[in-house]
């Protein structure tokens, strides 16, 4: 304060104006400011002005992902008490692919299909190696976890399943975001899984869906987004109904909070958000910020 | 200013007469060396001087004079005027009183400039041993500060003087001059022409030896025996390596030119005694072996020891085969690479059983083999060790490279896992962007060699604590060739019966002491320690010593990197 009234008395004797520049040789103290200084201070200047049907639209792809885990796990649940017969499941799995890849191209006409150069005979060979592979490692999936005890199993299987959750690619733009980590924790989890099931059959189904449910899905979702956003609002909704629907033949508890958490998530959390978003008190000025740039993909190796 | 006369111990009965020696101004010491008697003639001595400095590279001078006191005291005088004669650095004047114990010392200086009164030290030495030891320098860690350093060069000096004038020393009683010295040497005379015999006979036999040797090395040089396979096999067997060895110390020892310092007769003679008790155990190894029939019993004994291996590690596998401690494996994996494993030790076995009928007369002859050394026996020794336990290497190379394939597998597919890859060119891990049916194989791939590790790991833990156990005893067996190859028996038997030839310093022992009287030291020799002398005058071997440490070892171990008792056979013992 003394320091202050001091400089206050220099700059009237000197009669200086004092200049918010660094080359020049001022009879002011280093970290003399004066008053126009705070003129530049600004607030919440990147704050957003959430609409909340909006942000409701957003968090489908979180409410499809959970449901496609919820579904998988339904459908392992199904195969391993023996109630579906593999091949019903690979019939409708391959119906449900092709109508996907028909889908696929008729969104938007073929237009990305053209600028990536993918062709039919890439997406041949594709299938083609993923199902000969499955199937002839079949059997040694089947019999890889023979050992290993039952619970083991379902632990890691589970928390393969959340990392896969927690790593997936859902939009933002963060550094704990690795959609190869997520999808490969998926494959890791279905592959444990599938080696529980009776016989090698039922293992290389098992694994077949998981890539159409974990890999192939969320392609055709996000082109669904993209494109045709009523369409997709439509898709999620029956998606996650089909998914509760399906857990209530399993058990009733887990289908009022799956159901719970599905609330939670698509209508509690953005109310939340842009409540919570009204105390947002940021301020930006003249000054250098202290900005927190780790990169969190370190901590991941 | 401390003044040094060194004067020899064989010199103090001489009589009176010149003192010759060299002056050293830089350590203001004198280093007497003989005495000339008296009835002389200045001209001659200088004479005899100048060619003696001419054959020993001395730098040699009349330093004083040398009273007995048996002589007459009258001459005083006469001996101050010599000093005018011959001298060129100071002129001493010793003499012994008539049954005192001390003597008399005067140094005086031609130039008066720096004839400051000086207090004077007489250091007696034993002239023969000091001429013939060979004086050891301090390493380099021991020298702790300049000042030793420099001592230590200054005792060189002394020992250096001395030893080059053996010419001096060296004198027949009988060999009459116009010259008379104290020295001579008649002892041992006798010794000395059995000797000089013995030098002459050895120049044809290491012509021949040497014509033999080129003989040989032009047999194993010829195109025959160096082609490919057998080339590797020279390469891996343990006694062909020996008996190269051996073979070079042959060539060092036939070398007729005689050895050029210290070091290399040294060495010359260390080889030589090395080879000799060498070849005599391995004689007397035969000759025990021979007398009793052993080989033959150890024969039989050996197909019986080689079935109950065979049985044992039979055992140990269909222990794997169940559920070795507890452990859950993949009983698939388990039972195939069990199978694996077994159907090698029938082969093994039927092998040896095919052997049976001539594994006696092989030991026979390689019996034979133990007079050439017994470090070629024990060599051989080792290879049959290596090839009985051939079956324990094959299936430790198996599991090690199953076990590093799925290591090598299991690290690039992690990578796959976290979607990174392995940059080459900037050594490093790179974030990369995968097809989907490439991280879909990458990730089937990585669950079934995780899963299939445990089992894996097992049975190369197993195989590789049997092969650490065969590397262990070959590994003992080597450091024993090993021991006999590098001793220098000469050395130390040298340093046993005739300590004074290797010295490492000296040690003074006052005599008398007494004011205004000279200072007297009997100068001694120190012996070198036995372990200086090991280190120094060891043999180099053939074996290389392994360069990566305990920790790479273990750290190759458990990459699943094979590891060759050929090329780190001491890492065990160490």
């Amino acid at each position: 304060m003394a320091r202050n009234i001091l400089c206050v008395r220099l700059e009237h004797t000197t009669r200086q104006r004092w200049q918010k520049v660094l080359y020049k040789r001022q009879s002011f103290p280093d970290n003399y400011v004066d008053q126009s200084f705070l003129e530049k201070l600004r607030k919440n200047v990147h704050a957003r002005k959430y609409q909340y049907w909006a942000v409701v639209f957003e968090s489908g792809v979180v409410i499809q992902q959970l449901c496609s885990v919820c579904v998988f796990v339904v459908i392992w649940w199904y195969m391993d008490m023996g109630l579906l017969a593999p091949q019903w499941l690979f019939g409708a799995g391959l119906i449900s692919s092709l109508i996907g890849y028909v889908l696929f191209d008729a969104i938007d006409s073929g237009i990305e299909r053209n600028q990536s150069g993918q062709t039919r005979w890439g997406d041949l060979k594709n299938s083609v190696v993923f199902v000969a592979f499955t199937y002839g490692f079949s059997p040694v999936l089947k019999t890889l976890t023979e050992s290993i005890s039952t619970d083991t199993i379902y632990a890691m299987s589970a928390l393969m399943l959340l990392g896969h959750l927690i790593f997936y690619d859902y939009g933002a733009n963060a550094a704990i975001v690795s959609s190869t980590l997520s999808l490969n924790m998926a494959i890791f989890a279905s592959v444990c899984l599938a080696s529980r099931l009776p016989r090698s059959l039922h293992a290389f189904i098992m694994v077949t869906f998981a890539i159409q449910i974990f890999a192939l899905w969320p392609m055709l979702q996000k082109k669904l987004k993209a494109q045709t956003p009523h369409c997709y609002m439509i898709i999620t909704l029956l998606f996650a109904l089909s998914a509760l629907m399906g857990l209530l033949t399993i058990s009733i508890v887990g289908t009022v909070l799956f159901a719970l958490l599905l609330i939670a998530i698509s209508c509690l959390c953005p109310y939340c958000l842009i409540r919570l978003q009204l105390f947002k008190d940021n301020i930006h000025g003249p000054w250098d910020e202290a900005e927190i740039k780790e990169d969190l993909s370190k901590f991941l190796m | 200013m401390v003044f040094k006369v060194f004067f020899p111990l064989c010199c103090a009965s001489a009589e009176s007469g010149l003192l010759i020696g060299r002056w050293i101004p830089e350590q203001n010491s004198v280093v007497i060396l003989a005495v000339i008697h008296f009835p002389l003639i200045p001209g001659q001595v200088k004479q005899y001087l100048s060619k003696m400095q001419h054959a020993t590279q001395v730098q040699l001078s009349v330093l004083g004079s040398w009273t007995n006191s048996k002589e007459k005291q009258s001459l005083e005088r006469f001996l101050e005027d010599l000093g005018t004669i011959f001298s060129q650095g100071p002129w001493i004047q010793l003499s012994r009183g008539k049954g005192s114990k001390f003597w008399n010392c005067f140094a005086t200086w031609k130039e008066s400039s720096s004839s400051d009164v000086e207090e004077i030290i007489v250091v007696y030495y034993d002239q023969r041993k000091v001429m013939l030891s060979q004086l050891h320098p301090l390493n380099k860690c021991v020298v702790s500060s300049d000042q030793t350093a420099a001592d230590a060069s200054k005792l060189a000096a002394v020992f250096d003087t001395v030893a080059k004038s053996k010419l001096l020393f060296m004198k027949d009683r009988y060999d009459e001059g116009p010259i008379q010295l104290t020295h001579w040497q008649s002892e041992g005379v006798e010794a000395s022409i059995i000797i000089e015999l013995l030098k002459q006979v050895s120049v044809p036999a290491c012509v021949l030896i040497t014509f033999l040797l080129s003989l040989v090395s032009g047999v194993c040089k010829s195109r025959a025996l160096t082609f490919w396979p057998l080339s590797f096999i020279w390469s891996k067997l343990s006694t062909c390596e020996q008996l190269r060895h051996r073979f070079q110390h042959f060539q060092i020892i036939s070398n007729e030119k005689a050895a050029p310092d210290q070091t290399q007769l040294m060495r010359k003679a260390n080889i030589f005694v090395s080879l000799l008790i060498d070849v005599a155990l391995g004689i007397l190894l035969m000759s025990w072996l021979y007398q009793k029939n052993w080989t033959g019993y150890l024969a039989s004994a050996l197909v019986p020891v080689a079935d109950h291996i065979a049985q044992q590690l039979q055992n140990l596998l269909q222990w794997l085969m169940g559920v070795p401690a507890g452990l859950k494996m993949n009983r698939d994996l388990d039972q195939v690479l069990g199978r694996f494993f077994l159907y090698h030790i029938h082969l093994w076995i039927s092998y040896i059983h095919l052997m049976s009928p001539f594994i006696e007369k092989i030991l026979w002859y390689v019996g034979l083999s133990a007079c050439l050394g017994l470090t070629v026996a024990l060599s051989i020794l080792s290879d049959i060790i290596a090839l009985l336990t051939f079956h324990i290497y094959c299936f430790y190379v198996y599991g090690a490279r199953l076990y590093c394939f799925k290591i090598y597998g299991l690290s690039s597919l992690w990578r796959l896992f976290r979607g990174k890859k392995w940059n080459v060119l900037r050594q490093r891990v790179d974030s990369c962007s995968y097809d989907l049916d490439q991280l879909f194989i990458g990730t089937l791939l990585f669950t079934i060699l995780l899963f299939l590790l445990p089992t894996t790991a097992l049975y190369y833990l197993v195989f590789t604590l049997l092969r650490l156990l065969v590397v262990l005893v070959q590994g003992v067996i080597h450091l024993l060739v090993d021991l006999i190859n590098s001793l220098p028996f000469y050395s130390v038997v040298l340093r046993l019966c005739r300590d004074y030839r290797l010295a490492s310093g000296v040690k003074f022992r006052v005599l008398e002491q007494e004011a205004g009287k000279p200072l007297r030291l009997l100068m001694q020799i120190n012996p070198l320690t036995y372990g200086r002398v090991v280190q120094t005058y060891r043999l180099p071997t053939y074996s290389c010593y392994p360069k990566d440490s305990w920790a790479s070892l273990c750290k190759k171990l458990f990459v699943g990197e094979l590891i060759y008792p050929w090329k780190h056979k001491e890492e065990k013992q160490d």
